[in-house]
């Protein structure tokens, strides 16, 4: 065991890591910057119970009536052996009729497991790319690991299609619906990305058994119901880039040690639970010690990241300008608070960096004088 | 959900336990519970009348529930529905995998029946039957005419998930290779398509309700099935449905598939034959290391 393990270790504290998941590796890049998140999420620690006993649980998390939706909707598409997805395939792949074969990897006779379901992905799906007896055509819930900041990932993709052309798709089976061809952008690309986790993990499973990365395709099969219906169609989605910015953020999680290095000593997320499984630790006491590294809160972590409602808080407690958004902060260059904002406008002397900020906001402020005055 | 087979003392212990149910559930103004509540407390309450009817000339009065399931008459005294109420939920699931002869999960095995048989068959029964079944089976091997057992797959002869079969079907047609969901879907399709043309032949003994069930499953299959549905008619209008043509286009792609699943599953078949007990050959081998000699290597 390296010391940066021995460190997460101690970071998380007594509980049993919590791994990640194609939603959390999603989240991190949407917030590459957050020294918090990362260092949270790389020791494994339970960000939903840290954050509800440090006092700011997530109010949020996801809809029950989004998921019962989105399992219904996938398991219409792949009833059946994937009956309505190979009636896509064949519309849009020109996927030749014999090819239908159906792969189960959901489990390994009774067995869930995920070392050894990961094991017959690799059997199946290796054996498919090296040109075996019988290559597959779909296959259901496939067990993908990739190598996270040193920690091995599982991921669980909703399908992976085989297609001639020596080509691997993946398949990503969505619920939210595309109207007149329109879907809506900010759910496309959540889903891209997701589906981009699961094609890097994909490459990396042939990239170690000495098959050529390439075998998997760069774009995505993204499945969403048409219309206001439950008609599914198939969309192709080019999710390189996508690929490329989450590679990097993979690399950058592997110097994790960097961020730890910058931590005080004693620092620790543990929870101090109880022999019966209940959290004792003070809220202010675990709240102070997440204080103490540092975070960079938007408000778009409101919708991915468990710690946000504490972050939040302080944000708005420093009088931080994050948490108007990322087009305030680009329009405020060179001044972080409120505070600094607001004795700028009312006539600090500005620093050199700050000068056109200052003209900006003293002119602001001479408007809103005068419209105060008319209104008197 | 208890099946027929109780006997009247569990049957009262069951409706003292709906009406407390039923009670908690008006309490608590859960409507939705309440409606299903009063149905099954209903379904017990006509079940005993009709057991303690039964009971009272004290003659073979269990035999109505024994082994083959009762052919529905058309001149029967009881109506058609109550009879089928009485069928024990496994001689239903029977009476639908017959019809279709092929492996078949529980959300279709409740489709197909509401579309072709009367009674009801909620998917909720069938949970526990696999289960059932097999306890049966090992506390009297072969007492029972039939067993409803799991599908087994092609590369460990694992249960496969949710598939139900017949214990009197040949191994061959119970064992899942990788093409077999795609020649059991159509095989499906094609059974469908001719039961709903022999049923349409009934006349009014099918109910209308019944025929638009079975016409809306076919249909379900023949949107994945190449050259099932003819052209639209107008634009945004969905193609007419016909069963002939359905039946006829799920033939034709089967011929692509038939003899690769057809090798795969009688090597499967060979190899369960060799290795496996009779009761691991209805139920499953359980252990996941045994693996095929094929993907072993």
């Amino acid at each position: 065991m390296n010391t940066t393990t021995t460190r997460l270790n101690a970071l998380r504290g007594g509980q049993p890591p919590v791994n990640h998941n194609a939603r959390t590796l999603v989240g991190l890049s949407v917030n590459p910057g957050c020294a918090r998140r990362a260092l949270l999420d790389a020791c494994g620690a339970d960000k939903g119970t840290v954050a509800r006993q440090a006092g700011h649980p997530w109010q949020f998390g996801q809809s029950r009536f989004a998921l019962a939706r989105g399992n219904a909707f996938e398991q219409q598409v792949k009833e059946y052996g994937g009956a309505r997805l190979l009636a896509l395939l064949r519309e849009s792949l020109d996927l030749p009729v014999e090819q239908v074969a159906y792969i189960p990897l959901k489990s390994v006779g009774d067995s869930t497991g995920r070392e050894q379901r990961y094991r017959q992905t690799c059997r199946a799906l290796v054996g498919a790319a090296r040109g075996g007896p019988d290559p597959g055509t779909l296959y259901d819930h496939p067990m993908l690991r990739l190598n996270v900041g040193g920690n091995d990932v599982y991921l669980e993709p909703d399908l992976i299609a085989f297609k001639i052309g020596d080509r691997f798709y993946i398949v990503e089976i969505k619920s939210f619906p595309v109207i007149d061809r329109q879907a809506n952008g900010a759910q496309v690309a959540a889903a891209t990305r997701q589906a981009s986790i699961y094609v890097i993990a994909l490459q990396d499973l042939f990239a170690t058994n000495g098959l050529d990365p390439e075998l998997v395709a760069t774009s995505v099969f993204l499945v969403t119901p048409k219309d206001f219906g439950n008609t599914p169609i198939a969309t192709l989605v080019d999710a390189r880039k996508q690929i490329s910015m989450l590679n990097r953020q993979l690399a950058r999680m592997d110097r994790i040690d960097i961020l730890l290095d910058l931590l005080p000593s004693g620092l620790t997320f543990d929870l101090a639970v109880d022999t019966t499984g209940v959290p004792t630790r003070p809220a202010a006491n675990l709240a102070a010690d997440l204080r103490r590294i540092p975070a960079r809160y938007r408000p778009e972590c409101m919708a991915h990241c468990e710690l946000a409602g504490l972050c939040r808080d302080e944000a708005r407690q420093n009088a931080s300008l994050d948490v108007y958004g990322q087009g305030v902060v680009d329009i405020f260059g060179g001044v972080d608070t409120t505070h600094t904002a607001l004795a700028l406008a009312e006539g600090r002397q500005p620093s050199d960096d700050q000068a056109g900020v200052a003209r900006t906001l003293r002119h602001a402020e001479r408007l809103r004088a005068a419209l105060a005055e008319g209104a008197a | 959900m208890q099946n027929n087979e109780e006997t009247l003392d569990e049957l009262e212990n069951r409706l003292a336990q709906l009406r407390r149910a039923l009670r908690l559930a008006m309490v608590e103004r859960d409507a939705a519970r309440v409606a299903q509540l009063r149905q099954q407390l209903h379904r017990a309450e006509s079940l005993w009348e009709d057991k303690a009817a039964a009971e009272q000339p004290v003659s073979a009065a269990d035999a109505s529930d024994a082994s083959a399931p009762a052919p529905v008459s058309p001149d029967a005294p009881v109506s058609e529905p109550a009879l089928a109420a009485l069928l024990p939920t496994r001689e239903q699931v029977h009476q639908t995998l017959s019809l279709l002869e092929v492996p078949a999960a529980p959300k279709l095995i409740t489709a197909v029946h509401e579309a072709f048989f009367p009674g009801e068959l909620p998917a909720s029964r069938l949970a526990s039957l696999r289960r059932d079944e097999e306890r049966s089976y090992r506390s009297a091997p072969n007492a029972r005419p039939y067993y409803l057992c799991p599908a087994l797959t092609a590369d460990r002869l694992a249960p496969a998930r949710a598939l139900l079969t017949v214990s009197t079907w040949p191994l061959e047609r119970r064992i899942m290779g990788a093409h077999s969901p795609r020649v059991d879907f159509l095989t499906t399709a094609t059974k469908i398509a001719s039961a709903l043309i022999s049923y349409s032949q009934l006349g009014p003994r099918w109910t209308p309700d019944a025929q638009t069930r079975a016409e809306r499953l076919l249909r379900s299959f023949a949107v994945s099935i190449p050259g099932a549905l003819g052209p639209p008619t107008l634009a945004g209008h969905v193609p007419a449905l016909d069963p002939d043509q359905v039946g006829d286009a799920a033939k034709a792609e089967l011929s692509v598939h038939l003899e690769v699943d057809r090798r795969q599953r009688s090597e499967a078949a060979t190899w369960a034959r060799d290795r496996l007990s009779e009761a691991e050959r209805l139920f499953g081998n359980r252990l996941a290391s045994v693996r095929n000699s094929a993907s072993a290597d």
